[in-house]
């Protein structure tokens, strides 16, 4: 077990003696010459980013988190890249084509591609990949559930592969641009097992030096690899959970660039000049879904247009949310395939929420409850906003907060929660469908209370095609559906702001999380 | 005899003690949320088939006390168990428990450097201005938040004075400011623990004794009376760092520093059974082995305490 588990104290404690010092003087010296001598031969540097979580495992098929995405890019290549523009390029895959009716892709692979360890890529690498990702080793993770509309991998030639599908999959091209489907190196996978987890070989730009847990994962550019090599010559990611560590980091010098500035915060660096904020739209929403089973107050439309019509998004944006983020119509951003801009928002009209819940003979004082996760502080005091709109209208609506994990595992599945409860939800690939199908089908896990045999049927329908004009309308209308019943509050679609530091040059920041320091320099 | 006894009948606690302590927390750790779930959130594709082979995976289909057994016979044979989403857990206990360890002692340092003195002089001069000075400002110490002080102590000697790292796990300059917010914090205590403890011992009759040989005052002081109030104050502080090893999981948020009290943390917000279970025992453990060593001395010194 090589990987770097300890820190240097000690060492530097006891040496206090003249001698040392003397010693440590000229060592220092000479440290400082050679310091002068390799940055004139290294323009690189090294650049040094703050995420909020450490992942824990680096292996494609073990991980779930954003925060994975946000480092994996750089160590990892798909099939197929997707950078900050959100476009499906060619990554290790270059070109691909559907042949027999739609059930076999066809990738033509790039050639002269090595891994950091000097292992080739080429189909065995892919056919590799894709049988441990669907295989035993898979299933112990959560990544292969994505993919299991792959029936096989069949290598043609060196560098062609056919995807034979068991069914259609219109998400799958995006899919294989991160996450589960990353390629790994054959030998040197098998050979580490588990350990792979420790100490993860890609094609990516970069090469992994070292990882402590909790603490942070280094890289160093990889002279070989297939783009060129990346300016950069080191690469740390540190993870630091609290918000303001992030930022005090960020203002001593600490690091270079920080993920998820506080919204609330945002002014502390007006008066910085060598710090800038860079929002992206990020790929979650926010929303209070309603309970919509008899007997509740909110099974009646008209209550639940009322409560959509009796908040002021673009109030509590401006002012808990610093203004970052935009008022949303349907569970989805308008980055999202299936989003639909001429489907316009509840416009904020309290008077006519109050004659629509006098129409459903919902008296003034009357008493509704909205669940939130615990942990989430930014939320509650949204939540508490809330609140207030609605007392406006006459309801008296208290907040209840519920403990993450059993309002994912509990509340939610098993349709315990009140009228209003909260939900985010967000995916990378940035294709309403999953969203949608997971929360409007009927049966699905986070779908306690709906069941439309209209939706299902367009939910349905829509998987089985690659056909994106066709999906993209099947997806507008379950969106129009929702909205028209006013099934949920969609409430807004937040921005993710990086703090980033003057000195980095050539950094754009993705909208779904996944940064990549290729042709990024610093100063 | 009557020690070994003494030892036996401590030990024989100490044991039943880690024993609850342990099945307590891999049972109520079950009871709150499903691990696999959690692993799985963000993706739409899963199905019940999904979750029973993910649980299977992390050994979750087995009875409780199958599982109890599992970890604890692995854990005193020197396997910790491997984390559901983080490898194995000697991996993370090898960067957590030195940290903590080591944030653990700096910080009593820093707090003797200043509590020592302090409260002594506060005993010397008891009523007098210097007492009530230091009685107010440890007044005041105690009121701080934690988490407060320590982003005013990062603002003003990382951000205004860049002198210490602000957060990390880098080197010396990492360590000085979490040692110093949390020595201060301790300082607020043990100031007025020196001052009763000297008061205590500098009423006895032999500091009369000693004083009427015409011995100096500060011979009569360090010699006499700290040694004498040294067993009260060393114990309480010994119980002092068995509450902080696992206890400063504020401070360590806020300087991200990787300690236990931060991977158990986690591992409750993630379900992580076996980082949770692992790093429990272990601070069930040592918190256990420090008072067990406390009544073994104190048994010692003090043959009182054996007959009780």
């Amino acid at each position: 077990m090589t990987f770097n588990g300890k820190c240097n104290f000690g060492k530097n404690y006891n040496s206090r003696s003249r001698k040392a010092n003397l010693k440590r003087g000229v060592g220092v010296v000479t440290a400082l010459s050679l310091m002068a001598l390799s940055s004139v031969a290294q323009a690189g540097g090294k650049l040094t980013v703050a995420q909020v979580r450490d992942p824990g495992s680096w292996d494609p098929i073990d991980t779930f988190t954003l925060a994975w995405g946000s480092v994996a890019s750089n160590l990892f290549d798909g099939l197929v890249y997707r950078g900050p523009d959100l476009k499906l390029v060619p990554g290790l895959a270059t070109s691909w084509e559907f042949l027999d009716n739609e059930s076999r892709i066809r990738f033509k692979l790039r050639e002269g591609v090595q891994f950091h360890n000097g292992e080739p890529f080429n189909a065995e690498a892919v056919k590799f990949t894709f049988e441990r990702l669907l295989g035993d080793e898979g299933a112990k993770g959560p990544q292969r559930s994505n993919y299991t509309s792959i029936e096989q991998i069949k290598i043609v030639d060196d560098y062609t592969v056919d995807f034979i599908m068991k069914r259609p999959d219109p998400v799958l091209i995006t899919k294989l641009a991160g996450y589960g489907a990353m390629i790994v190196p054959p030998k040197y996978t098998a050979k580490m097992g588990e350990e792979f987890n420790l100490k993860p070989v890609g094609t990516g730009p970069f090469k992994f030096t070292s990882y402590t847990p909790s603490v942070k994962i280094t890289f160093e550019k990889f002279e070989d690899h297939w783009r060129g090599a990346p300016k950069l010559d080191e690469l740390v990611y540190r993870f630091i959970p609290e918000a303001s560590t992030r930022m005090a980091e960020l203002q001593s010098g600490g690091v270079d660039v920080i993920y998820k500035v506080p919204l609330g915060s945002l002014s502390v660096f007006d008066t910085h000049d060598n710090i800038e904020l860079a929002p992206v739209a990020s790929p979650t929403i926010d929303s209070l879904r309603l309970k919509t089973t008899e007997g509740a107050l909110t099974s009646d439309i008209r209550v639940r247009k009322a409560l959509n019509m009796a908040i002021d998004r673009n109030a509590i944006i401006e002012s808990l949310l610093g203004g970052q983020g935009k008022p949303i119509s349907s569970l989805q951003g308008a980055g999202s395939f299936g989003y639909d801009a001429s489907l316009e928002t509840y416009e904020y009209d309290p008077k006519k929420a109050k004659a629509l819940l006098a129409e459903a003979g919902v008296k003034p004082g009357t008493k509704m409850t909205i669940d939130y996760r615990s942990a989430d502080s930014d939320f509650r005091e949204v939540a508490l906003a809330i609140t207030s709109y609605l007392r406006m209208v006459g309801l008296e609506v208290k907040i209840n907060p519920v403990e993450n994990s059993v309002m994912s595992k509990d509340v939610i599945p098993n349709g315990k929660t009140h009228e209003m409860y909260q939900f985010g939800w967000g995916g990378w690939t940035f294709d309403f469908d999953n969203t949608a199908y997971l929360l409007y089908h009927s049966g699905e896990r986070y779908n306690p209370y709906i069941k439309s045999a209209k939706m299902d049927a367009l939910l349905e329908k829509q998987r089985l095609t690659y056909d994106r004009e066709l999906r993209e309308e099947a997806l507008q209308e379950v969106a129009r559906m929702a909205h028209e019943q006013a099934l949920d509050i969609p409430l807004y679609n937040l921005n993710t702001v990086y703090g980033i530091s003057s000195r980095v040059k050539n950094f754009e920041p993705a909208p779904d999380d996944r940064l990549f320091f290729l042709n990024t320099s610093v100063e | 005899m009557p020690i070994a006894k003494f030892a036996i009948q401590r030990l024989l606690q100490a044991v039943f003690v880690v024993f609850v302590v342990t099945i307590f927390v891999a049972f109520a750790i079950r009871l709150t949320g499903d691990p696999a779930i959690m692993l799985v959130q963000e993706s739409s594709n899963v199905t019940e088939a999904d979750l029973e082979r993910i649980r299977a995976a992390m050994g979750l289909n087995k009875p409780f006390l199958v599982q109890y057994k599992d970890f604890i016979l692995g854990f005193f044979n020197g396997d910790m168990g491997t984390s559901f989403f983080r490898g194995p857990v000697s991996n993370l206990v090898a960067v957590a428990l030195p940290a903590t360890l080591a944030l653990a002692v700096a910080s009593m340092v820093v707090s003797m450097l200043i509590s020592i003195p302090l409260g002594i002089r506060a005993a010397l001069h008891k009523g007098g201005l210097s007492d009530q000075i230091i009685r107010i400002g440890s007044l005041v110490g105690l009121s701080f938040p934690n988490f407060w002080l320590g982003l005013m102590l990062m603002m003003v000697f990382s951000i205004k004075i860049p002198i210490f790292n602000s957060s990390g796990y880098e080197g010396p300059a990492s360590i000085v400011l979490p040692a110093v917010t949390i020595g201060i914090i301790l300082t607020a205590t043990n100031v007025r623990l020196v001052r009763t403890a000297m008061l205590e011992t500098l009423g006895a009759q032999y500091i009369m004794v000693a004083r009427s040989k015409g011995l100096r005052e500060r011979i009569v002081v360090y010699k006499h009376a700290l040694r004498n109030s040294a067993i009260t104050i060393v114990t309480y502080m010994g119980l002092q760092f068995g509450n902080l090893v696992g206890g400063l999981v504020v401070v360590e948020m806020v300087f991200n520093w990787p300690g236990m009290g931060s991977l158990a943390l986690d591992a409750i917000y993630q379900r992580d059974y076996p980082v949770l279970q692992a790093s429990i025992t272990l601070l069930a453990l040592m918190i256990v082995a420090v008072n067990f060593t406390v009544d073994l001395v104190y048994g010692l010194l003090d043959p009182r305490i054996r007959v009780e």
